[in-house]
């Protein structure tokens, strides 16, 4: 092809979008076209590393075999791949009827956040930018194995985000990494904007209840599951990573254990998973309890939870749905308002509707205890996805629990433990005790 | 061992405890039911320790593999029926005797086909999992039982209403010529290691049953029967217990725990106890799915090119459970379960006769293929 014919490929390639700069640069006997979409690239180094060289240099062999060496210079492609990598952040140039790629590419999101989703108090405060080439740098800057491995490839039919699967190569789980590559072949949407939207594609079940891949936001977790030999999945323009395969105690353990002393990470998980009975069985067991079998508790506890319950004219279960029911309003409510509200909603909620409500007998004193002890036990569990899923589960309980009495409320958190255990994440089963798990944590604490 | 292999056996000893072996032991206390522990603590150690040895020959393999290997068809084909029917049987008792003590003790109000159901709804989708994931669930469900269990266990032997005087005198009862039922009850507690013809599926690798395991059987064999016939004795005395129908719970009910929220232990006992009943049923009526998948190919079973073999068993549990939970009383429970050991007494050790032969067999077949 000569060099007009490019130039009028080119420009048939982009007719539709009036973004493509084409700039043409000559310079006595030596001559180049130059190709680009503005917003795109960084303007600067652009001028600096190839518009100011190009007069500078004496011949064309020698400005070409200075883009050569340039780290921007990208190996040449097919023309077809061409209009993808203009759309990356490219620059194409044309010399000499040959064209060579720089990668100039200027992103503005390349920030790292404060963790924001799982705080701690102790340790790293860095959380993942919107970057991934910033959050690969950070991933690689944690963790100095030679065997990091990453693997890119784009996902989204027409938006064409940029996936990076990134495993320890020698330790990673060799099963689960052939079902998550499987399964990211198999997704087939056209339009994928977020790590969690993936997330929920590559699970291939709809209606699962459990989250199978666990959403972070920081590094050091990332770090530590890839010693794990967990797989990672970054999508370009996400702050958050996805980690697969899971168990169920993945979901209760917060980065902090580890920066723990011994007895105070234990009193901390002993408070998590108190947290995690509380928040699932409470409210099943004041209905199994009030309506089923009011002997169970001693005499003088029975009394006073039946006293407070003089003048409620609902039975215990409607007493539950009811105040669960506003409990959730109250959380759902404070996370869409804007910050400055918020407080108000608690306010109203908390204070106004827990005191009224008791006054008017609409529900007894001791529920509200319950429901707030309810939803401060749910806050406990570290990562968002399980508090969420608890939430759901806790209804199943309380239905049980309605319908069937105590023993049903026992039956279902033994069903529920069965459950957990047949189901799987990409192969591994949810909820084990595992033997590997602590030569895992050895493998953690190596580093 | 795999600490697996101990739950199945603990599962079975600690599971009968609620069930009628106590009353059937406490029913013969001055009429030989004392030696009659320690002559079944004997025979079962060397029951546990044959079948163990026996399984251990060939790791990963179930009893109806190695006899499709051995047997011909005519033989093999009744035989894990009948496999089947004892197992499903093993765990139809334990779900009847708590569906009976949950409607006496905790909700006396509800019917008894709802209970009942209960209990067999949360475990029957149990049944059709693979082997490893009911290994994983019987564990988790006896790490978050059994230290409750442990702690009534204590409980009860720190009691001051347990008067060692009576076991002592219960103890006398020694020297009575052994009794058969009381023999056939606890032996029946042994009998954990018979699910070893399937569950043997679990243990692949090559593993290690010496001195030191069979004395860690003995010892847990020995605690659970103790426990089982003396800590009743010590607190209700020896005039008419034999008329108690279920001792343990009215011992329980015997404990308080004076400072805490729940002052009667009686319930604690019996929600985390289900959890036991819960793994026994599970165990016995996987084995069962099991032994009737291998006799009637049900993988084969297809209906739109999905498998549906496997849950045709269900509903078939379902509706027995639900029969015979109507139709019993408590007393021909007591009555029929007697019946049901004394005959697995004979049924179990014939089975070494069965293996011995598979043994040879396995034998002769494999020196061929190596010359």
């Amino acid at each position: 092809m000569s060099s007009e014919e490019n130039i009028k490929w080119i420009n048939e390639q982009f007719k539709d979008t009036n973004e493509l700069t084409m700039k043409t640069l000559e310079d006595e006997d030596k001559k180049a076209e130059l190709f680009y979409i503005k917003p795109l690239i960084d303007v600067e180094l652009l001028q600096q590393i190839v518009i100011k060289p190009y007069f500078e240099m004496p011949s064309e062999t020698k400005y070409i075999r200075y883009l050569k060496a340039l780290p921007q210079f990208q190996d040449s492609k097919s023309p077809e791949q061409l209009k993808t990598e203009v759309l990356n952040g490219n620059v194409v140039l044309f010399i000499q009827n040959k064209f060579y790629l720089l990668d100039l590419k200027f992103s503005f999101n390349d920030q790292t956040n404060t963790a924001s989703v799982e705080t701690t108090i102790h340790g790293s405060q860095l959380a993942l930018s919107d970057n991934i080439a910033t959050n690969i740098n950070i991933i690689r800057s944690d963790y100095h194995q030679p065997t990091l491995y990453v693997e890119y490839s784009t996902i989204g039919q027409v938006n064409n985000h940029k996936l990076a699967i990134i495993y320890d190569k020698e330790k990673v789980n060799k099963n689960a990494l052939n079902i998550i590559t499987e399964k990211l072949q198999q997704v087939d949407k056209q339009v994928i904007t977020s790590t969690v939207q993936l997330s929920n594609y590559i699970n291939n079940k709809k209606y699962s209840l459990f989250p199978q891949l666990i959403m972070t936001e920081r590094p050091d977790r990332i770090v530590y599951n890839l010693a794990g030999g967990k797989v990672i999945l970054l999508v370009d323009g996400n702050p958050q990573a996805l980690i697969a395969p899971v168990y169920f105690f993945d979901f209760m353990t917060s980065m902090e254990d580890n920066y723990h002393s011994f007895y105070i990470s234990f009193f901390l998980k002993f408070l998590r998973y108190t947290g995690l009975f509380i928040s699932l069985l409470l409210p099943g067991l004041y209905i199994g309890i009030t309506s089923f079998a009011p002997e169970v508790f001693r005499t003088e506890l029975a009394l006073t939870i039946a006293g407070s319950r003089i003048g409620v004219p609902f039975s215990s279960f409607v007493e539950v749905l009811f105040m669960l029911f506003f409990m959730e309003m109250l959380l759902e409510a404070s996370i869409r308002l804007p910050k400055t509200i918020s407080a108000t909603a608690t306010t109203v909620g908390g204070l106004i509707l827990g005191t009224a409500v008791t006054e008017a007998s609409l529900a007894s004193d001791i529920m509200v205890i319950i429901v707030s002890a309810v939803a401060i036990s749910t806050f406990v569990i570290p990562i968002n996805e399980m508090a969420f899923t608890i939430r759901v589960i806790r209804f199943f309980f309380i239905l049980a629990a309605t319908l069937l009495g105590l023993a049903g409320l026992t039956l279902a958190l033994y069903a529920l433990i069965m459950y957990l255990v047949s189901i799987d994440s990409f192969g591994e089963p949810y909820l084990k005790f595992n033997e590997k798990k602590t030569s895992k944590t050895k493998a953690g604490e190596e580093i | 061992m795999s600490r697996f292999y101990y739950y199945l056996i603990i599962i079975n000893m600690v599971a009968n405890i609620i069930a009628s072996v106590p009353a059937i032991l406490l029913n013969y206390h001055d009429d030989g039911a004392v030696i009659s522990m320690l002559l079944s603590i004997a025979a079962g150690v060397l029951l546990v320790t044959l079948y163990t040895k026996f399984f251990l020959k060939y790791p990963g393999k179930t009893l109806p593999e190695l006899l499709e290997k051995t047997t011909s068809k005519w033989f093999y084909l009744p035989f894990v029926f009948v496999l089947a029917v004892l197992w499903f049987v093993a765990g139809l008792i334990t779900l009847i005797t708590f569906t009976f003590l949950l409607i006496r003790y905790l909700s006396p109000e509800m019917p008894i086909i709802l209970i009942c159901l209960t209990l067999i709804l949360s475990v029957i989708f149990g049944c059709i999992l693979k082997t490893d994931r009911v290994m994983y669930t019987v564990e988790m469900i006896m790490i978050i039982t059994s230290p409750l269990i442990l702690f009534i266990f204590f409980k009860a032997y720190s009691s001051n209403s347990l008067n060692w005087d009576f076991v002592r005198e219960a103890a006398l009862y020694i020297n009575q010529v052994p009794n058969w039922h009381s023999f056939s009850a606890c032996f029946f507690l042994f009998l954990g290691a018979a699910n070893l013809f399937i569950f043997n599926r679990f243990f692949t690798d090559k593993q290690k049953f010496g001195f030191r395991q069979i004395m860690f059987i003995v010892l847990i064999s020995v605690g659970t029967l103790f426990t089982t016939y003396f800590i009743p004795i010590g607190f209700n005395g020896l005039e008419g217990i034999d008329d108690l129908v279920y001792p343990w719970i009215s011992t329980t009910d015997s404990i308080r725990m004076d400072y805490f929220i729940i002052e009667r232990v009686l319930f604690m006992f019996l929600l985390f106890y289900l959890g036991i009943a819960f793994l026994s049923i599970l165990i016995h009526w996987y084995a069962a799915v099991e032994f009737l998948k291998f006799t009637f190919k049900l993988e084969k079973i297809k209906y739109k090119d999905k498998v549906i073999g496997i849950f045709l068993p269900l509903p078939i549990f379902v509706a027995i459970s639900l029969y015979f939970v109507t139709v019993l009383t408590e007393y021909q429970l007591f009555q029929y379960s007697s019946y049901f050991y004394d005959v697995l007494v004979f049924i179990f050790p014939g089975m070494i006769l069965l293996f011995t032969y598979i043994n040879r067999r396995m034998k002769n077949d494999e020196s061929p293929s190596e010359n």
